[in-house]
């Protein structure tokens, strides 16, 4: 939309006009930005391209290291999905009033977060035309099978989740924004459903919303632990262990607060937000962060305690490959650096502030990513049984450069999804259908 | 003068350099084509009381029996082919070439196996490959179902009861509150403008 659109547009109160304008007014940057998304995106289909036309050969995965960057992938993008849950049940049950404006945010990230899962997961198919068959030849005794059933349900809820807190904001780009191009007011008339504030519907959308806050919890809980237990329920070294549900399930917690917070700093920035978006956002989501960073240390140590303790035959070569061998530098990285060092660093006050702690968030998602890295290669290159006489290609993995741009373009996909969903709507809900205390600062803005 | 001369006798050279190369290029092309010809391969099953042998006779254009061709023999499985015979199976002076085949080859549920004999890489003929169906296989039957004990390893008929109540307890739960929230969105379209609050 032209400047001259905007300058078109009627707008009721300054809160209404803040959130909105993003929607009427194209930047330059936001065409540059989702340019570059695409052209990375470009890249990487033709890595895929090149993966269906030769198959995984082009992968460097051979028979140990059968999963390689694509699971790691995809199981941190599970985790990051979870963040949905986080804002939309964990903290709406527990009447945390400070992070509802960044609920949309969270619900946004779940499903780009979601969607990437899927592909990803298609994109490790040698033959992804015999998806179906999955679905055709189902063995409910598969723990792939648990998984392709509830990363298909917390799609669905997710995206409900989305479109419910999204309908009276819906509702009111489709009154409102007069000087939007047609398909969008077609968009907004579709999906806004009837909406017109009728104390009725606002009674029912109170209702699907605390239907939804409570039962997206133990779906969101069932994603992520389903994921761990198709490493548990495999005999390699690392994954044979109980822990793995719990260790998962906080490490996604954190890594979903911390994409979280580096989403928060660029809307803020970029779309002019800082009224909304605040410093004491900032700093309640440090301290949230911290406690997360902590259960997720607690369960590490559990992780790695007792195997390093005993250092019992594969394990043991397992855990000395982590520690001190070929993986030592990623391992301490991903420690150190994406858990101990932020924790601490979150311990200051001025360490949440937002650059700095934007900054932090970089770390821990980076330290999450290669965490998942650290998860799946080095157990699959250690067989309980021997191995012997095998091509030298199958003892290493060094991602080839399909495998990295194709890893590239899913999260180009990512933030393109983001991107897309963040122009279309009000990032920051506008209209309040849920009981919100006269004092809340944030929800109450007024001019 | 003395100079251009040079040079018009390098460009001659060149030139004849060239075009001696492009002529052999498709000499060497041309003769490939030429010498190239499809071999005819006969196939003759023989099976006695205990053993079962191919025999595989190939023959040229003039219907002469071909000598030394190296032939392939294969059996289709589901990922790829499995080899049968010798290392090597080279035709005699009648053309002939015979192997035994295995008898302890799985086929389909009534024994179908299907053979495949190829020709390849050969400098005299062209690839080719001969596909037949034939009932010399072991019949495969489905595994029954009736027999297996239910476990975690069964198939997917025998799943144990415990699992498949508790993964349709929670399907059916989830799905169940999902279809209707879906129905809530539904009715909340159906309500029509009335006592609406403005904005």
């Amino acid at each position: 939309m032209s400047k001259q659109g905007e300058h078109k547009q009627e707008f009721n109160d300054r809160r209404e006009k803040d959130l909105l304008r993003h929607i009427l007014k194209t930047s330059l940057s936001y065409k540059l930005w989702v340019g570059f998304l695409i052209l990375v995106i470009l890249i990487g289909t033709y890595g895929y391209y090149r993966q269906l036309k030769y198959g995984l050969i082009v992968t460097a995965m051979r028979d140990y290291t059968s999963w390689g960057i694509y699971i790691s992938n995809f199981v941190f993008f599970v985790a990051i999905s979870l963040v949905g849950s986080l804002f939309s049940s964990i903290l709406k049950l527990n009447k945390n009033e400070w992070s509802k404006p960044l609920t949309r945010i969270s619900e946004i990230i779940a499903v780009s977060a979601i969607i990437c899962a899927i592909v990803i997961i298609i994109v490790d198919m040698g033959r992804p035309d015999r998806f179906f068959y999955v679905i055709k030849y189902l063995r409910i005794q598969s723990p792939i099978i648990w998984d392709v059933i509830i990363i298909s349900t917390y799609l669905v809820i997710s995206l409900i989740l989305l479109y419910t807190s999204l309908l009276p904001d819906v509702a009111l780009c489709r009154d409102r924004l007069t000087a939007v191009p047609k398909w969008k007011k077609k968009l907004y008339r579709i999906m806004a459903i009837n909406w017109h504030n009728d104390p009725k519907q606002v009674a029912m959308l109170q209702k699907v919303t605390k239907i939804l806050a409570i039962s997206v919890l133990p779906v969101a809980f069932a994603i992520h632990t389903v994921t761990s237990w198709l490493f548990a329920t495999t005999w390699r070294p690392g994954w044979d262990s109980t822990n793995l549900g719990p260790y998962f399930v906080s490490g996604a917690f954190m890594a979903g607060a911390a994409a979280i917070i580096i989403a928060m700093y660029f809307i803020r920035k970029f779309i002019n937000l800082n009224a909304y978006i605040t410093e004491s956002h900032f700093d309640k989501m440090g301290k949230l962060l911290v406690l997360l960073s902590l259960v997720y240390l607690y369960f590490n140590i559990n992780e790695y305690l007792g195997p390093a303790f005993k250092m019992v035959g594969v394990e043991g070569e397992h855990i000395t490959e982590l520690f001190v061998g070929k993986y030592a530098p990623m391992y301490w990285f991903v420690q150190l650096g994406g858990l101990v060092l932020p924790i601490v660093l979150l311990l200051f006050k001025g360490m949440r502030r937002s650059l700095p702690i934007s900054i932090i968030s970089t770390f821990i998602i980076l330290g999450a990513w290669f965490k998942r890295f650290l998860i799946v290669i080095p157990s699959l290159q250690h067989p309980y049984l021997p191995i012997q006489g095998v091509d030298e290609s199958y003892l290493h993995y060094n991602p080839t450069w399909e495998e990295w741009t194709i890893t590239l373009a899913s999260f180009a996909w990512f933030l393109l999804i983001i991107t897309v969903l963040i122009k279309l709507f009000p990032i920051i809900p506008i209209q309040k259908h849920e009981h919100v205390s006269k004092r809340h600062p944030i929800l109450n803005f007024q001019k | 003068m003395k100079t251009t001369i040079i040079n018009i006798i390098w460009i001659l050279k060149i030139s004849w350099s060239l075009l001696f190369i492009f002529f052999n290029f498709h000499m060497v092309l041309g003769q490939e084509d030429e010498s190239m010809e499809d071999a005819k391969i006969a196939l003759d099953f023989v099976a006695d009381t205990d053993s079962k042998f191919i025999v595989a006779t190939a023959t040229n254009s003039n219907n002469e029996p071909i000598e030394d061709l190296e032939l392939y023999f294969y059996v289709k499985r589901s990922f790829s082919n499995l080899p049968i015979g010798d290392i090597f199976n080279a035709t005699d002076e009648n053309g002939t070439v015979k192997i035994e085949f295995p008898n302890d080859l799985p086929g389909d549920s009534e024994g179908n196996v299907t053979i495949l004999v190829k020709v390849i890489d050969s400098d005299l003929y062209n690839d080719l490959t001969i596909e037949t169906i034939k009932k010399w296989g072991v019949p495969s039957l489905p595994p029954d179902q009736f027999q297996e004990k239910r476990s975690l390893w069964a198939a997917a008929a025998n799943a144990p009861i415990p699992l498949i109540l508790i993964i349709s307890a929670l399907i059916f739960s989830i799905w169940f509150i999902i279809f209707y929230i879906i129905y809530m969105f539904f009715k909340i379209s159906k309500i029509e403008i009335i006592n609406s609050k403005s904005y």
